[in-house]
């Protein structure tokens, strides 16, 4: 790692290394070479995207510098193609649907759209803008959520995009988000885009029912519906005709990312020592969502090489870059935001999970059979979705898995959902693993907030 | 100027928790609910006593709730969690089995939070928010059937259709009389203002039914008396105001006070809390099927998102009542936090601004730290209203 007045470079002493290892994958059947990764990250990204490269920790974002990781250098590859990517999709005719986060995306890649959760939609309105240091990227970011703020309401956490899809940033044709417990604004950020001024955008809400709907023969049916409807919308923008083998096969697609993801957390908590950063484990656990890149193969391949990398980092007892001895393992819940992993690092934690976006990562849609009902039925299942007692029970499990030393949750501002249960959740948590727990409330998104990490710090040292 | 029934029914109200502890005794079981899509008809013709639970306007119980669900969550929610930790509250504290709906998810995560701290026996009516479809139709009937299953073992007894018959054809008659009397709150000469209709509907989610129609027949019989056939028209110097937005539960009084207090009169609402759930409810049969689709097929609550704003019934409703009533501005009440209401407040402003129509939107909780800002508004609103129409009858 190489780091001159606070911006990152990759180093040359690496380059040889990775330009041994995987192509990276993409859906049209193209490839990125290690070459051309390199490339990107070493001579165009530095310039087209400063901000990227700021090596504060106060920039959650920040590169991992981890650099002998080859899926992480890849991974940051991925991100800031994201402009260049969608572009080239748009202009091949592929539809770009905006959904939720923490939502399976088999259907939509099914019917041959490309499914981009707010964060995603985010960094491709972010990649428009070349040559901003963090400080302009902050206040352009700043000032394109206010235009969602004056639209919808100031309370609204999740915009939906609204900021980005509305001013025409991002030329998305679709919002079809599902309307899971886990946040009520999704649903109500896509109702407000009927009165936006973009009138192109199409609009549709694949409708999650609620209370034991995974026990439920017509709760399942009726969501099969929902994805039969969702996707023949997708159709209606290809012209195409999805089949039942179609979403079949991109079942399999998505479970072989499932379950990677989940070998690879596997690995990673019954490592003596962390052998990633807690950004980067992020980062990877998460690529068995299918989603995070807007390209499914492209996670997939990333997922493929990154197994064995932490097998053999396990092996050895290797330690992730910047990982501190005898880290205090935190378990993150609540909803869609996560702490500042550098800076608990900094203080001797690490992240070792979290619920948000894990949930359907590790529920398997069976294979066989009705394709429709069996996605529906999988998805009904989340364990983010259930009841109190079942939901804290999964996450215990989570917890005792990746050992955690104590649980934090956390949820955004104006999130009525998630902060609704997080006392009864951690309640239920502590009574049946025993392990300490602390609520926080996070701001407004920013490269900073010190109170809440002024709490996560004295909670870390705490559990020291 | 008051009239003599609504005496009567202040009486009953008072005597009424008594009652229920004493039916509890005697073996009845009362199911205290909350939501927009539970049909109540099941409920009373299962013989289970309904009482429609949750109260607002109390900051204390507020906080105590707060204890429990979150301060991100809206006031009205706070406070019904409060009422089950202070437990002093006499419907609470008789309250056998709650159902709640989901079609706010606030409150069905109140359902969980009350379920979990309180080890009250909650059932849940799953709703669907694509409503309009056939299919969520269905899926609806089901949770409806299921529903009715579970009250039925509560009850320990089956539904009788016949029954059932008999109970929906008293409830239509109890919101004829609500309609009725609302166009008789909106009148010139009301004997009978917003607010006590207002409070006459309260009254029904503690009074048995059967009393409830008599007490509002006999409400109707003293209008038609006094005030004649009623007619609805704007009067000089009035500043007529249509209350849209978010719940406004039994004592909230806040809003409503202070647009009095500023002369401003209202003339009618769309609230959830107020005439809306009467409003449109065609059971096209005796079964639960019927109740089902009928339920579905009313003026959707805010919290169902509906994607195409030219087609929204809830939207056509709101503008149909305005004429109805012919209110001259609107004052849309949001509770923060309230997002199915808050999130459509500008969109709701620009849609009533192409047909003349001023929305003021007031958004505030139970405290009075806002009392005098929210009056200050109020204020000028009504005092714009009464000029507008001043300027209107002289040109």
């Amino acid at each position: 790692m190489s780091v001159s007045g606070n911006v990152f470079r990759y180093p040359e002493e690496i380059r040889d290394d990775f330009l041994q290892t995987a192509d990276i994958q993409f859906r049209d059947g193209s490839k990125a070479s290690p070459a051309e990764v390199w490339h990107y990250l070493t001579e165009i990204g530095p310039k087209k995207y400063p901000h990227i490269y700021d090596y504060s920790n106060y920039y959650g974002r920040k590169i991992s510098g981890d650099v002998t990781l080859p899926f992480s250098l890849k991974h940051n590859y991925l991100i800031m193609t994201m402009d260049e990517r969608m572009t080239k999709a748009k202009q091949n005719g592929i539809p770009v649907v905006f959904v939720q986060g923490g939502q399976s995306v088999d259907p939509y890649y099914a019917a041959g759209a490309i499914a981009l959760r707010p964060a995603s939609v985010g960094i491709w309105a972010s990649c428009q803008h070349e040559g901003l240091n963090l400080n302009q990227e902050e206040v352009r970011r700043a000032n394109q959520k206010e235009k969602a703020y004056r639209a919808i309401s100031f309370e609204v956490c999740q915009s939906a995009g609204y900021e980005n899809i509305q001013e025409g940033t991002v030329p998305v044709d679709m919002i079809a988000p599902y309307s899971c417990l886990r946040c009520s604004d999704v649903s109500y950020g896509l109702e407000a885009h009927r009165h936006g001024k973009r009138k192109d955008v199409k609009l549709f809400l694949a409708d999650y029912p609620l209370d034991h709907q995974k026990d439920k023969e017509w709760a399942i049916t009726y969501f099969a519906e929902n994805i039969r409807r969702l996707i023949e919308s997708i159709d209606e923008l290809t012209g195409g005709k999805t089949t039942a083998e179609d979403l079949r096969k991109e079942i399999k697609l998505h479970n072989e990312g499932r379950r990677l993801a989940m070998e690879i957390a596997d690995l990673w908590w019954s490592a003596e020592v962390p052998p990633t950063n807690g950004k980067d484990r992020r980062d990877l656990f998460q690529m068995g969502g299918m989603e995070l890149h807007g390209d499914p193969e492209a996670s997939l391949s990333l997922l493929r090489e990154a197994k064995g990398y932490i097998a053999e980092r396990v092996k050895k007892g290797q330690k992730g870059f910047g990982v501190s001895d005898n880290p205090v393992r935190i378990f993150v819940c609540g909803s869609c935001v996560f702490p500042n992993e550098y800076r608990i690092e900094e203080v001797g934690g690490i992240v070792v999970g979290n619920d948000n976006h894990w949930s359907d990562i590790t529920t398997i849609v069976e294979e066989d059979g009705d394709p429709f009902y069996n996605l529906a039925k999988a998805v009904l299942s989340y364990p983010y979705e259930q009841s109190i007692k079942e939901r804290a029970k999964w996450t215990v499990e989570q917890i005792k898995r990746s050992r955690a030393d104590g649980v934090l949750f956390l949820y955004n501002w104006g999130c009525n959902t998630q902060s609704a249960v997080a006392r009864a959740l951690v309640d239920e948590i502590k009574r049946e693993s025993g392990v300490p727990t602390l609520i926080i409330e996070h701001e407004q998104q920013g490269t900073q907030s010190e109170q809440l990490q002024n709490r996560v710090n004295a909670f870390v040292e705490m559990l020291k | 100027m008051a009239l003599k029934t609504l005496e009567i029914i202040k009486k009953r109200l008072e005597e009424r928790p008594k009652e229920i502890e004493k039916a509890r005794r005697e073996g009845q079981k009362v199911v205290g609910w909350q939501g927009y899509n539970i049909p109540e008809e099941i409920i009373y013709a299962l013989g289970l006593i309904p009482v429609r639970i949750g109260v607002g306007g109390d900051d204390r119980m507020v906080e105590i709730g707060a204890r429990y669900i979150s301060t991100k969550n809206c006031v009205f929610v706070r406070e019904t969690v409060g009422l089950f930790a202070e437990n002093n509250d006499p419907y609470v504290q008789n309250t056998d089995i709650l159902a709640f709906d989901a079609t706010c998810l606030q409150t069905y995560r109140t359902a969980e939070i009350i379920q979990y701290y309180f080890n009250k026996e909650v059932l849940i009516l799953g709703v669907p928010r694509n409503f309009y479809w056939p299919e969520a139709k269905v899926y609806f009937t089901k949770e409806v059937e299921y529903f009715t299953r579970r009250l039925e073992k509560q009850a320990g007894k089956k539904l009788n259709y016949q029954i059932l018959a008999d109970t929906i054809g008293l409830y239509d008659r109890i919101r004829n009389a609500i309609v009725t009397i609302y166009t008789y709150q909106a009148a010139a000469g009301n004997y009978l203002s917003w607010e006590e209709t207002y409070d006459l509907i309260h009254a029904g989610y503690y009074l048995d039914r059967r009393e409830y129609l008599s007490l509002l027949e006999q409400v109707l019989a003293e209008l038609r008396e006094k005030q004649g056939q009623p007619f609805i028209e704007a009067v000089e110097g009035e500043a007529r105001i249509f209350l849209s937005g978010s719940v406004l539960p039994p004592g909230d009084k806040k809003l409503i006070k202070i647009i009095q207090e500023v002369g401003g009169r209202i003339v009618g609402d769309d609230l959830w809390s107020g005439l809306i759930p009467y409003l449109d409810v065609k059971i096209p049969e005796n079964s639960l099927q019927g109740l089902a689709v009928g339920y579905l097929n009313r003026t959707p609550h805010g919290a169902l998102p509906y994607l195409d704003l030219d087609t929204d019934r809830r939207i056509k409703r709101l503008k149909e009542l305005i004429q109805t009533f012919k209110a001259q501005g609107v004052i849309y009440h949001t509770l923060r936090y309230c997002d199915p209401y808050t999130f459509k407040a500008k969109e709701t402003k620009d849609i009533l601004q192409k047909e003349g129509i001023p929305l003021l939107e007031i958004h505030t909780e139970y405290a009075g730290s806002d009392l005098e800002a929210i009056r200050t508004r109020v204020e000028a609103f009504v005092e714009m209203l009464k000029n507008r129409y001043d300027e209107e009858v002289a040109v």
